[in-house]
């Protein structure tokens, strides 16, 4: 039974969880009954190995897929009475595989094709379209068809048609899958700005080594549950806890465990940090 | 004799001004791990196509220069000649699995060169051994995941009894768990088998661990080849040329940078607890400035 | 999706280890026979010596009422209107204005029915015996050429996949805002333009790789191939396969040389 939303509800939390389980069809339980909630703003991670339900979690968000039980609240609204159309005006959903989604004979057109699905005017359609696409750096290549770009430019012209639909709350489902490190970079530091502009930004990731450089928050799921919800650096001192999770923690958490003797903190995220503490560490000890 | 040998080889697509390979020279031993490095269109790829010959024959274009496998000129064999020295991989696990169970993918190779019955069988147990996925015979490849779908891929090419095994990206759409079941089945094949192993990446992480040399390039040129710890260095280089550096050495490079006199080199994490912490154990206890 | 296709049911009953080949001939035999015979009486027996094979079959009693509930519903509908459209005979049971319903119209109607469930009851007992493999099997040892055998097993093989495939597609559309199951159906064509092109793109590159990876493995090298799963005509599949020619060739000899009614 999906619970009324009440009366007083918390306006900063753009997405609220309660609850939710989800069964597919062949009757495998792909959530185990989940309680989540992301503020507007949050830069929030959604990190699990393969079969801990994080994509079954992010369907659930946007109404492709709909709770067994439990509730999925949208800014306020129950997602049960909306469909997955009014969602995507509030969510916006890139999927990991672009060729997945292109189809038009140029980027223009398929960038405009979101928001005209969505009913905004010519007018409102063509300003969307261009911010986004000057947002993704696609300009230059805003004729030509996205079929003979390369992966990292069809990653960034499927973002910008989600973009362009004006959502409030970015899904990106593995987007530096395949990309190599210029075009990790690139794409990266769109999703940064997308965040500071004020947009709400979930990854869905196994990389751990992006969650510890640009999340502010991750949720490590396992076998259908959240089994830690904590700050990047809270994260990655549980090493335990992520294995178990069949993830691998970076290299650089890996080694700050292990310098712990030296006075390098478990929490450390970056090989800047760690060296920061090394040589901190060094002077304090004398 | 080598496995690959290059000697100032130059490529393009049929159809294509753009040269994929602009003068490569690489030479591969036998029993060797190499890894390709490079961004997405640096010619790696182009390089393992050309390893068992589908460059030419399959993907045609102007090949220029001396491209020898195991001594024989790839000009002059075809690809189902080549296929018993080398076997290919690629990176798309679904679509190189094309049989409806586990033991007929194994089989299949084999079986096209007309291997006769009882040894098939045999090849198929050997090869399902040797890359973990024994008992998964009747299983059809819809139902695995990724990882044990590139390691099905990976008996089905050693059932062949290659030399080398050339891998386009295999990890590209693995998990973290798949990834790392995917080179502890590389690097025994390698250490127990004496098998030579080519592939192709951009991220070097496993590189540092795993290969005996790497080559790192650009714009379809070897711009430098050794082993991991020469090449694998310079963090800024790496990410220059659009390749993911192993993390460690980012911390390397930076204390290389703060600490005067230092000398640190590493590329793997325990290299790397190792050095710290006798350099930072030595200044503890005052034997060092 | 799959479902239509793989109707497979693991068991270890005598029709499950059959040779393929001798199901396929049994299939061809038994659809003849029931297309031959006219006689209501005797379709009402080959349609329960159907439903015993298929108790001997150990068939799932979900996957059966599924697979024939289509067949089910056009039985009942050649019931009701086959009397409507055969007025011949006597005696005539009701008569309104053009409408004449005889009794034989009604048995015509039933004995079509019957028909129908034996020409499904075959197929199914076939589809339910016999493995995705075993069939592609059966068929090329048959004499199907090899390259079709393959075509045939790989279309099998990836059906799942792009299904798989199809609904990512179509969820990542919907994710943009497109309803595909609203409006008239130049809209809903036009929409279907949106799953249709990645469908298509991801099939060629699919079909790419795979034509790689199948040079790879020396496809095609030598035309004296070898198979790994024979298929052996044991002592009980021939015992078979004359019974299920015998179970043809019988009465059709009767009916059209004998002109003896069935």
């Amino acid at each position: 039974m999906i619970p009324r939303v009440p009366a007083s509800v918390d306006q900063d939390k753009i997405i609220s969880v309660h609850g939710l389980k989800f069964v597919y069809d062949g009757g495998v339980q792909a959530l185990a009954g989940l309680n989540l909630d992301v503020r507007r703003g949050d830069y929030l991670a959604i990190v699990g190995g393969n079969g801990s339900g994080k994509t079954t979690l992010a369907k659930n968000l946007n109404g492709l897929l709909r709770p067994t039980s439990g509730s999925v609240i949208i800014n306020g609204t129950s997602t049960s009475e909306l469909t997955v159309a009014e969602l995507a005006k509030v969510i916006g959903y890139a999927f990991q595989n672009p060729d997945h989604q292109l189809f038009c004979s140029s980027v223009v057109e398929e960038v405009r094709f979101g928001p005209l699905n969505l009913g905004y005017s010519e007018a409102e359609v063509a300003k969307k379209t261009e911010l986004s696409i000057e947002a993704m750096d696609l300009s230059a290549v805003k004729d030509q068809p996205p079929f003979s770009l390369t992966l990292g430019e069809r990653r960034r012209v499927s973002i910008a048609s989600v973009m362009a639909m004006d959502p409030q709350v970015f899904i990106l489902d593995e987007p530096t899958t395949g990309l190599d490190a210029r075009e990790t970079d690139d794409l990266m530091d769109s999703i940064d700005r997308l965040n500071l502009d004020g947009h709400t930004v979930v990854l869905i990731t196994h990389d751990m080594k992006l969650v510890a450089k640009h999340a502010k928050r991750v949720v490590v799921m396992s076998e259908g549950r959240i089994v830690l919800d904590s700050d990047p650096g809270g994260v990655f001192t549980d090493l335990e806890l992520l294995l178990r999770s069949k993830l691998v923690p970076p290299p650089v958490s890996q080694l700050a465990h292990r310098l712990s003797s030296l006075g390098v903190p478990r929490e450390v995220l970056s090989p800047e940090e760690l060296v920061f503490h090394l040589m901190s560490g060094r002077g304090a000890r004398r | 004799m080598r496995a690959l040998d290059l000697q100032d080889v130059r490529f393009k697509h049929r159809g294509s001004d753009h040269w994929a390979l602009d003068g490569v020279s690489l030479q591969v031993e036998k029993g060797e791990f190499v890894t390709l490095l490079g961004s997405n269109g640096s010619g790696k790829s182009t390089i393992c196509m050309l390893s068992n010959g589908l460059i030419p024959h399959a993907l045609p274009g102007d090949l220029q220069g001396k491209t020898e496998i195991f001594g024989f000129d790839v000009k002059e064999h075809s690809v189902a000649e080549f296929s018993t020295k080398v076997g290919m991989v690629f990176q798309e696990p679904e679509s190189q699995l094309f049989c409806m169970s586990v033991e007929e993918e194994v089989a299949f190779g084999p079986e096209n060169l007309a291997v006769p019955r009882e040894e098939l069988r045999e090849r198929v147990e050997w090869a399902l051994e040797l890359v973990g996925m024994k008992g998964y015979n009747d299983r059809s490849p819809f139902s695995l995941s990724g990882g044990q779908k590139q390691r099905v891929a990976i008996a089905a090419a050693l059932s062949m009894r290659p030399d080398m095994l050339v891998l386009d990206e295999p990890a590209y759409a693995l998990d973290p768990v798949g990834r790392v079941e995917l080179y502890q089945v590389l690097r025994q094949l390698k250490e127990q088998h004496g098998m030579t192993v080519l592939l192709a990446e951009c991220d070097s992480e496993e590189a540092a661990k795993y290969s005996d040399k790497a080559a790192l390039m650009k714009d379809g040129r070897v711009i430098s080849y050794g082993t991991p710890r020469e090449v694998l260095k310079d963090p800024e280089r790496l990410r220059s040329l659009g390749i993911i550096p192993p993390q460690v050495s980012e911390v390397s490079a930076l204390l290389k940078e703060r600490l005067e006199g230092s000398n640190f080199s590493f590329i793997s994490v325990d290299e790397a607890e190792r050095s710290i912490k006798e350099k930072f154990t030595n200044r503890k206890r005052g034997r060092e400035p | 999706m799959t479902g239509f296709i793989d109707l497979y049911t693991e068991a270890s009953t005598f029709l499950h280890r059959m040779d393929p080949r001798v199901k396929i001939v049994a299939v061809a035999t038994l659809s003849l026979l029931a297309l031959i015979t006219s006689h209501l009486v005797y379709l009402l027996v080959l349609a329960a010596v159907m439903v015993v094979l298929i108790l001997f079959g150990r068939a799932s009693y979900k996957k059966t009422m599924l697979a024939f509930s289509y067949v089910f519903r056009v039985m009942a509908l050649i019931v009701v209107l086959w009397p409507l459209f055969d007025p011949r005979g006597t005696p005539v049971l009701f008569g309104f204005g053009p409408i004449r319903i005889t009794e034989p119209g009604i048995l015509a109607g039933i004995a079509t029915a019957a028909r129908i469930f034996c020409l499904a009851a075959a197929w199914y007992l076939l589809m339910f015996t016999t493995s995705q493999r075993d069939l592609v099997r059966g068929l090329v040892k048959m004499g199907l050429r090899f390259d079709f055998g393959l075509s045939l097993a790989m279309s099998l093989r990836f059906l799942p996949t792009f299904s798989a495939i199809v609904e990512s597609i179509k969820d990542a559309q919907r994710a943009r805002g497109l309803e595909l199951d609203k409006g008239n159906l130049r809209k809903r064509a036009r929409d279907y333009v949106a799953v249709l092109v990645p469908t298509v793109i991801t099939a060629l590159k699919m079909a790419d790789t795979l034509s790689l990876a199948l040079q790879s493995r020396a496809y095609g090298a030598r035309t004296d191939r070898t198979y790994m799963r024979e298929l052996k005509m044991r002592a009980g599949d021939y015992v078979a396969l004359l019974i299920a020619v015998a179970v043809f060739a019988i009465p059709a000899t009767a009916k059209y040389i004998f002109s003896i009614p069935l």
